[in-house]
């Protein structure tokens, strides 16, 4: 039974990394209409200016965090204003093209910078939590707390307050979006600096019990791709539930039946999911 | 007025001309192939061992090159990406031989090695490779060189030292390239016929997860004296670390792939891998030309030297060595049939390993070292003394 919880306290803390990482992708999925194959390039800028400001600037973890999410937001922006807004009436293929482009140029960035090599971010908590025979190092609680209490946030920030709203609004219906006066310049920023700035908390949660190097939003981001399409793209509660489910099938998965084919397990979920139900989980008939 | 410029320019263009073709004859070049994978997850360890090159070839240029029969040549080293893919591999090898009539090529890894030598007696090319795999070799490739030793002489003195401090009972907790599944499947033979039991086969995928909680603690969850892990050093290093989070007492053995100071670096000191076996670090091995070459690279470098730049800083001298020997420097049967001269005769400060011998087939010997951690500390043995 303790072997049971240690492999749900696994999956809760891989779901919370990915449903950080899938949200941004869902929520920049609702303005491009395609997926931004760039974002887990912003998720491993994000890791990289948190080492930058932890270990060779000497500051806290928390302020380097914040600096990471900082700045991976502005990126983001930048990338909206000079890259994807000018690309608004082109066809979606040039949309994607770009982003690929977006990925190339920052992995090749921070890989002329700081070098191909592995380096490890430590953390200020490394005390090891035992309950029986239950081991929960304190960082990974602190990525699932961390990670839930931010999705709470987010989701009280897209239902309850005016700016939200003309996010979900955009993402809903463009034109609708339009008609009833919301400025879409506006919302696109923002939600680009939202989603570059989850990827960042994402990387600089993850990164203390990880390594980081510049390959390392790879991963990841195929990862949120699968949560996105499986939880129905531009879905809110879909990145969350998605992340959950493929966080749980590798964790539980690798286990209980093979840890070389625990991918191969995530995957067989998402062929099952989208044979049943092929928008997605939580789709209303957005695009 | 337009005329005029375009003959100017011309005149520009002629001159610089004639003055490429100019330099190109006062010193002949001969050029060496690289392809190995410099970017994605292996980057750093392809950019190693093409340092390793870089330096040798630096350090022949900058004494003026090497003579063979009166021409003075300098080494031009052309390396391209293959991103660890032997298809690549085998486009990079065509295309150095080609468009630079390379007559060495070198690759750091087994794919590599095996695609390049379906071609490399045909087109006339030496395969300088470096991997451990045996089968390299193997073969019977008349022109294929194996830079360092074979991984399974570690095996048996892997399994004795660990199993006598800790007991019988293995966890296979490696990874699943190829490379890890050639040691698996040497390794757990080996460990059972010591007298050993193997109590879980759990690989992981190193570069494809993102997270080793899972993997690791189905491996104990069989309560293993010893875990067999390894691939690259740093998720190599994540995994004993997780391991002893996940509260493992016993010994690690490390696949040769991961270097015991940089995996050490990762698992949270050498202490937490007390009990542990593997390849001894470079700056730990105890020759003199190890020391040098320590020396040498901290010189130019801030990190620490590898041991993939030090058998590729050999190797390359080694070949231009062969060179003088052989007489020649484009024809390869006559280059390779020179290494066994080439070997006696390079000083020692070019070869850290101590290699000694080249066997018939194209594996280059050493008396290797092994590394144990006892008492938080890096332990050597020699691999002669341990055989006895």
């Amino acid at each position: 039974m303790d072997l049971f919880f240690q492999q749900v306290l696994n999956g809760l803390t891989l779901g919370s990394i990915y449903g950080l990482v899938a949200l941004g992708l869902t929520l920049v999925y609702g303005i491009l209409h395609v997926p931004n194959f760039a974002h887990g390039a912003l998720y491993m800028v994000g890791a990289y200016i948190s080492y930058f400001v932890m270990v060779d600037m000497g500051l806290n973890y928390w302020v380097a965090m914040i600096a990471a999410a900082g700045v991976v937001a502005l990126i983001s922006v930048l990338c909206e204003r000079l890259i994807f807004h000018p690309l608004r009436h082109a066809p979606p293929i040039h949309d994607k093209i770009a982003a690929i482009g977006v990925m190339l140029f920052l992995e090749a960035v921070v890989q002329m910078h700081w070098g191909a090599d592995f380096r490890r971010m430590p953390t200020p908590y490394t005390s090891i939590l035992h309950f029986g025979d239950i081991t929960l190092p304190a960082q990974r609680l602190l990525i699932i707390v961390a990670a839930f209490s931010l999705m709470g946030l987010l989701h009280l920030y897209l239902k309850k307050t005016m700016t939200g709203s003309t996010i979900v609004a955009m993402a809903q219906n463009r034109e609708g979006a339009f008609l009833v006066g919301i400025n879409a310049n506006r919302v696109a920023m923002m939600t680009f600096a939202i989603a570059g700035g989850l990827a960042a908390v994402a990387a600089s949660l993850f990164a203390p019990i990880n390594l980081v190097y510049p390959a390392m939003g790879h991963l990841l981001l195929t990862k949120a791709f699968v949560i996105i399409i499986l939880g129905g793209m531009g879905s809110i509660p879909g990145a969350i539930i998605g992340a959950l489910i493929i966080g749980f099938a590798e964790a539980l998965g690798g286990f209980y039946i093979s840890g070389t084919y625990k991918d191969l397990i995530a995957f067989a979920l998402l062929v099952f999911i989208l044979s049943v139900k092929p928008t997605g989980l939580f789709t209303k008939g957005v695009r | 007025m337009t005329l005029m410029k375009t003959f100017r320019r011309l005149a520009a263009a002629s001159a610089i001309a004639l003055t490429i073709s100019g330099a190109a004859q006062a010193a002949e070049e001969v050029t060496i192939g690289f392809t190995g994978p410099l970017s994605g997850g292996a980057a750093l360890y392809g950019e190693n061992t093409l340092e390793g090159l870089k330096m040798a070839a630096k350090d022949i240029n900058d004494a003026g090159g090497f003579k063979v029969d009166g021409e003075t040549y300098t080494i031009n080293l052309v390396s391209l990406d293959d991103k660890y893919s032997p298809s690549q591999a085998a486009v990079n090898g065509k295309r150095l031989v080609q468009q630079y009539k390379s007559p060495v090529i070198f690759t750091p890894h087994s794919g590599g090695t095996f695609a390049l030598q379906a071609f490399n007696e045909r087109d006339g090319f030496i395969v300088m490779s470096y991997t451990s795999v045996p089968a390299v070799t193997a073969k019977g490739n008349k022109l294929t060189v194996k830079i360092p030793p074979n991984f399974t002489d570690y095996i048996e003195p892997f399994s004795k030292i660990t199993m006598e401090r800790f007991g019988k009972k293995l966890a296979v907790a490696n990874a699943t390239h190829d490379y890890a599944k050639y040691w698996t499947k040497e390794f757990v033979p080996a460990w059972e016929k010591l007298g050993g039991e193997v109590v879980s086969n759990n690989a992981m995928d190193y570069n494809k997860s993102a997270d080793f909680y899972t993997g690791v603690s189905k491996a104990l969850s069989a309560n293993p004296d010893v875990m067999f892990i390894g691939g690259a050093s740093e998720p190599t290093g994540l995994v004993a670390r997780q391991a002893r989070e996940l509260g493992f007492k016993g010994g690690f053995i490390l696949m040769d792939q991961a270097k015991i100071d940089e995996v050490a670096k990762v698992s949270g000191g050498i202490e937490s891998l007390e009990g542990s076996v593997g390849v001894v670090p470079l700056a730990d091995y105890d020759t003199k030309g190890a020391t040098q070459f320590v020396e040498k690279y901290k010189k130019d470098h801030k990190n620490v030297a590898t041991s993939e730049t030090a058998y590729n800083y050999f190797a390359l001298h080694l070949i231009a060595q062969a060179m003088q020997e052989a007489g020649s420097v484009d024809d390869a049967a006559k280059i390779r049939a020179a290494i066994p001269a080439a070997l006696n005769k390079l000083p020692g400060e070019f070869n850290p390993y101590d290699v000694h011998e080249i066997s018939a087939q194209g594996d280059l010997n050493a008396d290797p070292q092994i590394a144990e951690v006892k008492d938080g500390k890096v332990v050597l043995h020699r691999m002669s003394e341990l055989k006895k």
